[in-house]
């Protein structure tokens, strides 16, 4: 095992982050290293008991305490760490290149956050461009939760960025089962206080999702190679053919964002948004119970019938916040497209669908959707 | 004075004009070193006249044009619908009005928004799929696989996967008989194929359709083991009959151009939405054919070929993020006319 505090390639802009596990099962942050611009910080790891605490973990301490003796093995608390990806300034400028590498071994849980959102400077040039790359390799049975803040290019920014989630060959006995990934990449169009409007030279943001052959097991008869699982990739790049202003092309966006879902930790976050959007009203019908006034009422609501007050509620939102959303079930993934007016309106529609849901606060603690507060 | 004799003089010019072209014509049909000079893109080498390739490349070119290709797509409108009805003629108010469209501008004024953008959504998620797979069509099962992994819904999933099948089929029932037998018997003996080639060409084109007919093959009997499903697995390839890439390939069976390819590609897609517009009431008949006619589309069809023709696949994507989720909440319209 690798000194955490050696020193690390001094490549400018490059981290890494290996999440691996220490006998028996206790995992630990292995490394975090990283170089200018980048910054890596780890909080100590929360406690998480998807049983019994339906919200929040407990600290480390607590664990110490006793809950380690849960007789159902299934079920027990686990440990989830958190690296808070951060730059320098709060974002990149001109020129900036971050280069992240992630490795979560078997049945870990990561958490990555980022703290604001990551703000795209302007370049003097639309051939500078600011690049970050990220590559997260997830063993069987591990699960990653990456819920970022948007992406915020200034105007006359140029920023490019890939992300790759490596999901290795979960097939065979004890292997640990699919890996877990829920991710969200969203982009806004800049300073709207002053007036900012898609107005950078260029953005593109790229997430593929490969499956990885085992390497462990080398299966010479098979063609071991990595296959393309989803690709999802968004592509604002000044064109001859289309119109010059970023804007005419995202149909008075102001924000728009892809969240991608797979694995058994997300299955039920994932056939929510699938059952939400097969329930959604349909456009351009008459909305013949919009003014149904119902009755007032003595005994307490069913937790159904909260449910559907929380549904309607926020369908009536989404049109005052324009947000328009689809969901798909993509392969085993479920993929999730939204765009709405504001940031605000499309933050607070996520934020509701997923804490409506409940299971990333229950299976990553509530830290993990800070970004949507 | 004559009155003729001016006439006569004209004509006598007229005829010495056309003489010339006629001998500029008869040069440019018959080079000087045809063979030795810069070779054409392999599959229209120069041939004497009359141009048998130059005319079966014509024939087939008409025959993928037809708008009756691919079998059924006039239930696909690719969004149109969806966009229709996110942009009603009626607009609430002010504060909720889509930029996109002023009261003051005619229905036909959607239509000239939507087509620009959904054609450089094709562009740019589906003619480098195309492309790849004119070029190297070993890379079918791939290509198809990676485009099933770009695409973002279940509408458009089922638009391509369904127009890619009408379209293999297409090519099963009706031009493979054609098209193909003679070349994989024997290179040598190939006298009776409709694509008369220079013998030193002859070789290798049929290797070249010999790999793709082989790929189609495989892809084929893959298909058969695995009917294609919604969810398919992650672990073995399955094909899924997606449009591009199976596009891509029968053009190079059929040996059309590249740059033909790509253009008729992008064409065939205006003309689709375009009728789908007719169909929906946004424009008259007459005004579609004027949209096809007009130069502006010509230029931008051109304009994307040469945009996208030469990126790979890995730089597929989508330049208009918005088409998507048109596209995506077409199953939530109330009344639908179009698959998609």
């Amino acid at each position: 095992m690798s000194n955490p505090f050696a020193g690390s390639s001094s490549k400018p802009g490059f981290g890494k982050i290996i999440l691996s596990v220490l006998p028996p099962d206790k995992p630990v942050l292995e490394t975090v290293s990283y170089q200018y611009p980048l910054k890596l910080i780890a909080p100590s790891p929360i406690i998480v008991s998807p049983r019994h605490s339906r919200s929040s973990g407990s600290t480390l301490e607590d664990k110490e305490a006793g809950d380690h003796s849960s007789p159902d093995n299934q079920q027990r608390s686990y440990l989830v760490h958190t690296v808070y990806l951060l730059t320098y300034g709060g974002g990149l400028v001109a020129g900036d290149a971050i280069n992240l590498t992630t490795t979560l071994a078997r049945s870990t849980r990561l958490i990555l956050l980022t703290q604001g959102s990551t703000k795209i400077f302007k370049s003097p040039d639309p051939s500078v461009i600011s690049k970050q790359f990220m590559n997260a390799t997830l063993l069987p049975g591990s699960a990653l939760c990456y819920l970022p803040d948007p992406v915020q290019p200034f105007g006359k920014s140029a920023f490019e960025q890939t992300q790759v989630y490596g999901l290795v060959d979960w097939r065979g006995q004890n292997s640990g089962g699919e890996p877990s990934l829920c991710v969200l990449d969203w982009v806004n169009q800049g300073r709207s206080a002053l007036g900012e409007k898609w107005d950078f030279w260029r953005y593109g943001s790229k997430n593929e999702v490969y499956l990885l052959p085992n390497a462990s097991e080398e299966r010479q008869s098979e063609a071991r190679k990595k296959r393309l699982l989803l690709r999802d990739a968004l592509l604002l790049h000044p064109s001859a053919t289309l119109p010059s202003l970023f804007s005419e092309r995202m149909d008075n966006l102001s924000i728009f964002g892809t969240l991608i879902l797979c694995g058994p930790v997300f299955t039920a976050l994932g056939d929510h948004f699938l059952a939400e959007f097969e329930a959604l009203p349909r456009i351009g019908g008459r909305n013949w119970d919009s003014d149904a006034v119902s009755a007032p009422r003595t005994t307490p609501l069913t937790p159904e019938e909260q449910a559907e007050i929380r549904k309607l509620k926020r369908q009536k939102q989404e049109k005052v916040d324009g947000l328009l959303w689809t969901a798909a079930r993509v392969r085993n993934f479920v993929l999730v497209k939204f765009g709405a007016k504001e940031t605000e309106g499309a933050k607070r529609w996520l934020s509701d669908m997923i804490k409506e849901e409940g299971s990333v606060e229950r299976e990553f603690g509530e830290r993990a959707t800070l970004c949507l507060r | 004075m004559n009155p003729l004799e001016p006439d006569q003089q004209a004509l006598k010019t007229e005829i010495a004009d056309l003489e010339q072209r006629l001998q500029n014509a008869r040069q440019r049909l018959n080079p000087p070193h045809a063979a030795n000079g810069s070779t054409p893109p392999i599959p229209n080498p120069p041939l004497p006249v009359p141009d048998p390739t130059a005319v079966s490349t014509l024939h087939t070119l008409l025959l993928l044009a037809d708008s009756a290709l691919p079998l059924g797509s006039f239930a696909f409108s690719s969004g149109l619908e969806s966009f229709l009805a996110h942009h009603p003629a009626t607009s609430v108010n002010g504060s909720s009005k889509p930029q996109f469209q002023s009261q003051s501008q005619p229905q036909s004024s959607l239509l000239s928004t939507f087509l620009p953008l959904s054609l450089s959504t094709l562009a740019s998620t589906s003619l480098p799929y195309v492309l790849a797979a004119y070029r190297e069509p070993d890379r079918l099962l791939e290509l198809d696989n990676d485009f099933d992994a770009s695409t973002p819904c279940t509408v458009a999933r089922r638009a391509s996967t369904t127009q890619g099948r009408a379209l293999l089929a297409v090519w099963e029932r009706s031009f493979r008989g054609h098209y193909s037998g003679e070349h994989i018997t024997d290179s040598t003996t190939a006298t009776a194929s409709p694509f008369p080639t220079s013998p030193e060409g002859q070789r290798e084109e049929n290797d070249n359709d010999n790999t793709a007919l082989k790929a189609l093959k495989t892809y084929q009997s893959h298909l058969h083991l695995h009917p294609t499903s919604l969810s398919p697995s992650p672990f073995t390839p399955t094909p899924c009959t997606h449009y591009a890439p199976l596009y891509g390939l029968l053009c190079h069976l059929l040996r059309l151009p590249a740059h033909t390819t790509a253009y008729l590609f992008l064409f065939s897609h205006a003309r689709t939405v375009v009728s789908a517009a007719v169909r929906a009431s946004v424009l008259g008949p007459y005004q579609a054919q004027a949209v096809l006619a007009g130069a502006e589309l010509r230029e931008r069809i051109e304009g994307l070929v040469w945009e996208w023709e030469g990126r790979g696949t890995e730089e597929a994507g989508q330049t208009v993020p918005v088409v998507d989720l048109w596209v995506g909440r077409h199953e939530k319209l109330y009344s639908r006319i179009f698959n998609s």
